[in-house]
């Protein structure tokens, strides 16, 4: 039986990796340092494999077939999907390793317990979703799981569903033979627009309160959300969806802790990285 | 609106399709069941008007970009007008 060790959730901006030097130099120090932080402390735990929950971004999946969830199982995954990208983002192009074990336990388990995740057993590559976090948590060869949140199109799984979602996923981690140390990670956020004459703005206040609601390991409180309110912080805001999967994981009352939190104008987000305190509890 | 969707994904996609969209609109555009308001929009580059017919942000974001038009001539085309902006 395996143990859910840390739990995280940070920022996929492309300007992270992409163009830092953009950002004022205050703000790139202290999310760099929050990044550094996250790193160091999943380094000291040393996990057999991270499952990491984002959103995708019409890199894979389309409309013509789109999961609202999905976990992926593949051996490997590779990242940044094309050469430009992998130029845009400054990270150069690899394999990430997969843990197909534990993926395909956590597929099963979902469906024993009355999720129903698509599946995606190859062929899924990564974009700013997963490598731009991974590259600066420096995670290396640590096996991968991705799963998926649909946060890109319309409507949405309820952030109750998100948040219960990751409660199984902790089940799942803890009922599985295959491992013996798991970190969660999600990725996204918080307040943005993608294709929308509002990029480049911020909503200070919407970041600053969810990073409240995460503080206290509330659940009813997190979970409410309704799209009104996400759409007030743009469209990517609704990436906070994977953040609640992880606080699913973290489990009710569990408070996290804020380790960097910036509004970056030239990064387009509210950018934020956070850690659950593990066996704590409010 | 489908079709719309399935041309910006695709667009994004394939970079030769992008390519030949650039030289042949008429013949790429005759795979897609485009309405004629999508059909000029997308004709002309207008981006501003695909986005007012609803299309989703990410697909025509992304295929503006792959298509040549670049990121401050798109945002500059969806604020143009309106209030908001910060371009």
């Amino acid at each position: 039986m395996a143990t859910l060790s840390g739990v995280f959730a940070t920022a996929h901006s492309p300007g992270l990796t992409g163009f830092p030097e953009r950002a004022d130099p205050a703000k790139r120090d202290a999310v760099m340092a929050g990044f550094g932080e996250a790193a160091k402390r999943i380094a000291d735990i040393g996990p057999d494999a991270v499952v990491a929950v984002s959103v995708e971004h019409f890199t894979n999946f389309f409309l013509a077939n789109l999961p609202v969830f999905a976990v992926i199982t593949s051996d490997r995954h590779l990242g940044p999907v094309t050469a430009q990208m992998s130029e845009f983002l400054r990270i150069p192009q690899r394999h990430y390793p997969g843990a197909p074990e534990l993926a395909g336990h956590v597929y099963r388990y979902a469906l024993a317990h009355e999720f129903d995740p698509a599946l995606a057993d190859g062929g899924f590559d990564f974009d700013e979703n997963f490598c731009v976090p991974l590259e600066l948590l420096d995670t290396g060869d640590i096996p991968v799981v991705p799963v998926v949140v649909n946060g890109v199109n319309p409507p949405y799984p309820t952030p109750k569903r998100c948040y219960d979602f990751g409660r199984m996923l902790r089940g799942a981690i803890e009922a599985a033979t295959s491992v013996r140390s798991v970190v969660v990670l999600a990725t996204g956020g918080l307040s943005h627009w993608v294709g929308m004459p509002e990029a480049g703005q911020i909503n200070e206040d919407f970041d600053r309160d969810f990073l409240i609601r995460l503080e206290s390991g509330n659940a009813d409180r997190l979970t409410d959300y309704d799209d009104a309110v996400l759409d007030a912080a743009g469209n990517g805001a609704h990436e906070i969806r994977g953040w609640l999967v992880a606080a699913g994981a973290a489990g009710p009352g569990t408070p996290f802790e804020t380790l960097a939190y910036e509004p970056v104008p030239e990064w387009l987000t509210g950018t934020a990285v956070v850690a659950a305190r593990m066996g704590a509890h409010t | 609106m489908y079709f719309l969707h399935k041309l910006l994904w695709e667009l994004r996609r394939d970079p030769a399709l992008a390519a030949r969209f650039g030289e042949d609109p008429d013949g790429v555009l005759a795979g897609y069941e485009l309405d004629p308001a999508e059909r000029e929009a997308i004709v002309r580059r207008d981006f501003r008007t695909l986005y007012d017919l609803g299309a989703n942000p990410y697909l025509l974001y992304f295929c503006a970009l792959q298509i040549g038009v670049s990121r401050a001539d798109y945002y500059a085309q969806l604020r143009a007008g309106r209030d908001g902006g910060n371009a």
